[in-house]
């Protein structure tokens, strides 16, 4: 039996980040380090926002991406995700995912949101706070799966941009999810 | 938001090499972008090409620096895959001198 990770792109590519956003060169490596020490195979999940918005985009709340079409470009990723999700867990290994909470589209259980805020990100309060929901994404991932009779798999998500991240606090979460 | 550390470089990289890659790639400040895993059903692979294509070709649109750490198994449909996007062929990572 393998152990898989799914993990959000930009943890292994932090060029995907929105402008602003990375906070490493290269790769987000205390998940990375993690997952190494732990013994697990890494699947690298599609950027929804990066395909959809591209390289130049800037932020938002999950208010802002959850439209028909966005949705819809979702569901062809979780689509293809959930595919090879369902080979592992047909081959009964232990199978993980790794989001980015606070993200609109990653979030695993907390994302962004805002009844007001939008638009350029210099151009009035920024009033997001994070909410117990998942992102787009992730909700289009859940469905894609309930399709095939699979629960998406156990998770958490990497809560660096947090007001109060704590480093320890994640790692330990971390832990607990590969042990 | 923060000052961007961004490196701007990615490279794109075969399952089998990844692992073993992966601490280069952080020295030299690449990013990666993984290549589908061998034992994926035929159609599953292609749609994986299909959104690894979509994501290197709105890279190179902003002039970051693309390579390609494959192990033979993908050059080619990627390459058609990037044309179809307008988009050249990868150059080979050149390991730790790059």
């Amino acid at each position: 039996m393998a152990r898989v990770a799914f993990i959000a792109h930009c943890l292994l590519n932090q060029n995907a980040k929105v402008e602003g956003g990375a906070l490493r060169p290269a790769v987000w490596e205390p998940v990375l380090d993690l997952l190494r020490e732990h013994r697990y195979a890494i699947r690298q999940m599609p950027c929804p926002e990066l395909a959809y918005g591209g390289a130049r985009r800037f932020w938002g709340v999950r208010e802002q991406f959850d439209t028909p079409l966005f949705r819809r470009h979702c569901r062809r990723l979780a689509r293809l995700v959930a595919a090879v999700m369902a080979q592992h867990v047909d081959a009964d290994d232990e199978v993980v995912l790794i989001g980015i909470d606070s993200s609109p589209t990653m979030g695993v259980e907390f994302t962004c949101s805002s009844p007001t805020w939008s638009g350029r990100p210099d151009i009035g309060e920024d009033d997001s706070t994070l909410i117990a929901e998942s992102g787009i994404f992730v909700e289009e991932l859940e469905a894609a799966l309930a399709e095939r009779g699979l629960p998406l798999p156990r998770r958490t998500g990497i809560r660096h941009w947090f007001p109060d991240y704590d480093p320890d606090e994640e790692r330990q979460r971390l832990e607990a999810l590969l042990a | 938001m923060t000052a961007d550390p961004r490196g701007r470089r990615i490279a794109v990289v075969a399952d089998s090499r990844l692992e073993a890659l992966l601490p280069e790639l952080r020295a030299s400040g690449f990013g990666a972008i993984q290549l589908p895993p061998a034992g994926l059903e035929p159609e599953v692979a292609s749609a994986w090409l299909d959104q690894v294509a979509e994501h290197v070709a709105e890279f190179l649109r902003h002039d970051y620096e693309v390579v390609l750490a494959d192990d033979g198994a993908s050059e080619g449909e990627l390459r058609a895959r990037l044309a179809e996007l307008g988009a050249p062929p990868l150059c080979r990572y050149a390991g730790m001198q790059a």
